[in-house]
């Protein structure tokens, strides 16, 4: 226990907050997923991972490098299971059909997160290095899924906007402009090596230097996005998830 | 169509429309039969006069007073008989002689008609009768009342006027009614019952081709009209539908918007058609995909009310159709 307390003493109050949106957001979108169709599922399990992956902050065991790296997977699977909820409600937009059942998206999922945890029991301990390349692959991911989604949330507005749950697509819209903005500021900083983790890195490990002084503003510009794109994302999700659950009330 | 005298009924009032013309022919003609059978329909009635098995006539008359005889009479007779909802055979068997003046009253050379009684020298008329031995009869009529006498051979065999059932020796009402005013006559003679029996339509008529073909014919008539009936009902079944399905998809839009059309073709179009919506098992799986698809776009308070609306709009279209 005082170990925890140790850790959220340790933990970024901006952090702390965006852990608590993102575990609000979490547990609305589960709940979420629990009385409605299998797109849904899909598309609120998605969200429920999210959390599950930013959950790394509180986990006291993150020093474990196999877990630290586990958390980013889930975050890449996150995004993976959100997309496909969220082609599955374009494919019925556009064909009307509706298929598959639920229990096949939570098994489908634990099997690939499952998968994951093996594929990384199996292989030799990632270093610094490699933990923050995985991090870099899981934002690379979001960062093309998110536009992907974008479209994917406009076609779809187009097709029902007539409906009721029209107004919450443009919720998702933002949701998903304020990840890219969130996670293309990470990625951004992981691409030009200013961020902390390659920071820690070469401090400790490797003689190699970084420019990061050279573009203090640029830096502190992504920083802040990052920082405050992220409180926003894990808030707009909790919100759309609260107003869909109006809307389909 | 004249009254006819009775004689010895041997059938009456029997289901015409239940008989085949081939085998009342048949069982007349095998048993001998002397006399006539009259087919009474609700627009005509039609004689066949047998001598001793053998149809020497056939007379059809319609209500309209058009006549019709032999192959045409048969033709048309088993043409009711096929068609016709209802209908009366009588068979009534009368002497040879009596039948031979039935045959003339029906079919016989016409020496005298509608002769107005008061321009002929009526015992002159009876003298050339006896005198020419005649077969025949002599019908004496009245706009509203007739009598008959039949001759074998000039001499009168007996009297037969309206009202009777048969034929009667005094000659008192022929002659009350040729005292009338106004009244005519007409002498029909034939040839001799020897003569008469050198006759017989059945030897050149094939009553079994001419009932076959009428069966045929009204068979054909009558899956025609069940063909027609079936277009029909087939054409405003599907004129219903049609309309069903633009109700099912007002509905669905003013709930889901403009993709609830989408929504309902697919429907349709996975259960082959509109069909099912008056389908119990169809209308059930149409409706449960309904509010699947609807559950990804509008609240569930929505979709209950939308759902009533279409459970009542399909049940009342499936009282209609």
């Amino acid at each position: 226990m005082e170990q925890l307390f140790e850790l959220f003493a340790q933990i970024n109050p901006i952090d702390l907050i965006q852990l608590i949106f993102w575990g609000l957001a979490g547990a609305v979108s589960f709940y979420f997923s629990i009385g409605n169709a299998r797109v849904w599922t899909s598309i609120s399990i998605g969200f429920f991972l999210i959390f599950l992956s930013q959950a790394y902050a509180i986990n006291p065991w993150v020093h474990y490098y196999k877990l630290s790296a586990f958390h980013y997977i889930i975050g890449t699977v996150a995004i993976m299971v959100i997309t496909h909820g969220f082609l599955e409600y374009y494919v019925f937009c556009r064909t009307f059909e509706i298929s598959g059942k639920k229990i096949v998206v939570f098994v489908s999922t634990l099997l690939i997160l499952i998968a994951s945890g093996v594929f990384l029991i199996v292989n030799p301990t990632p270093s610094p290095n490699t933990i923050r390349n995985i991090r870099m692959i899981e934002n690379a991911i979001w960062v093309f899924l998110s536009i992907m989604n974008i479209e994917l949330i406009r076609k779809v507005y187009v097709a029902i906007k007539d409906s009721a749950i029209s107004k919450g697509f443009i919720a998702f819209g933002v949701v998903f402009v304020c990840i890219f903005l969130w996670k293309g500021s990470e990625l951004y900083l992981q691409i030009f090596q200013w961020d902390k983790d390659w920071q820690d890195i070469i401090a400790i490990m490797t003689e190699e230097t970084s420019d990061i002084d050279q573009y203090p503003m640029r830096v502190m510009i992504s920083q802040t996005v990052n920082k405050y794109a992220g409180l926003l994302s894990g808030f707009s999700v909790g919100g759309t998830f609260i107003y869909i659950y109006r809307l389909l009330k | 169509m004249f009254l006819l005298p009775k004689g010895n009924p041997l059938f009456e009032n029997l289901a015409a429309t239940k008989l085949k013309l081939p085998e009342v022919m048949t069982k007349l003609s095998s048993g001998g039969f002397t006399g006539y059978a009259s087919f009474v329909f609700q627009n005509s009635t039609t004689i066949l006069v047998f001598e001793s098995g053998k149809l020497i006539s056939v007379l059809l008359e319609q209500t309209n007073g058009a006549r019709q005889s032999g192959f045409e009479a048969i033709a048309n007779l088993a043409e009711l008989m096929v068609t016709s909802s209802s209908g009366a055979l009588n068979v009534y068997k009368l002497s040879k002689d009596l039948t031979m003046c039935i045959h003339a009253l029906l079919q016989g050379e016409i020496l005298y008609k509608a002769q107005e009684l008061k321009l002929i020298d009526i015992k002159a008329l009876l003298e050339k009768i006896k005198t020419d031995q005649l077969n025949g009869c002599l019908r004496i009529y009245t706009e509203d009342r007739s009598a008959m006498i039949f001759y074998k051979a000039g001499n009168p065999l007996g009297f037969f006027h309206d009202g009777s059932q048969d034929i009667e020796t005094s000659s008192t009402e022929s002659q009350k009614i040729a005292g009338m005013p106004g009244a005519k006559i007409d002498l029909y003679a034939t040839q001799s019952v020897e003569e008469l029996m050198g006759l017989d339509l059945l030897e050149v008529t094939n009553i079994q081709k001419i009932w076959e073909t009428a069966v045929a014919r009204h068979q054909a008539e009558i899956e025609k009209l069940s063909r027609e009936r079936e277009e029909r009902d087939k054409k405003s079944t599907a004129l219903k539908l049609m309309e069903l399905e633009e109700q099912v998809k007002a509905i669905v839009t003013e709930y889901v918007g403009k993709v609830g059309r989408g929504i309902v073709d697919k429907e349709i179009g996975d259960r082959g058609g509109n069909a099912c919506l008056i389908d119990e098992v169809g209308s059930a799986a149409f409706l449960a995909g309904i509010e699947r698809a609807a559950k990804l776009l509008i609240s569930s308070t929505n979709i209950r009310q939308m759902m009533e609306k279409l459970n009542q709009t399909i049940l009342m279209a499936k009282t209609e159709i």
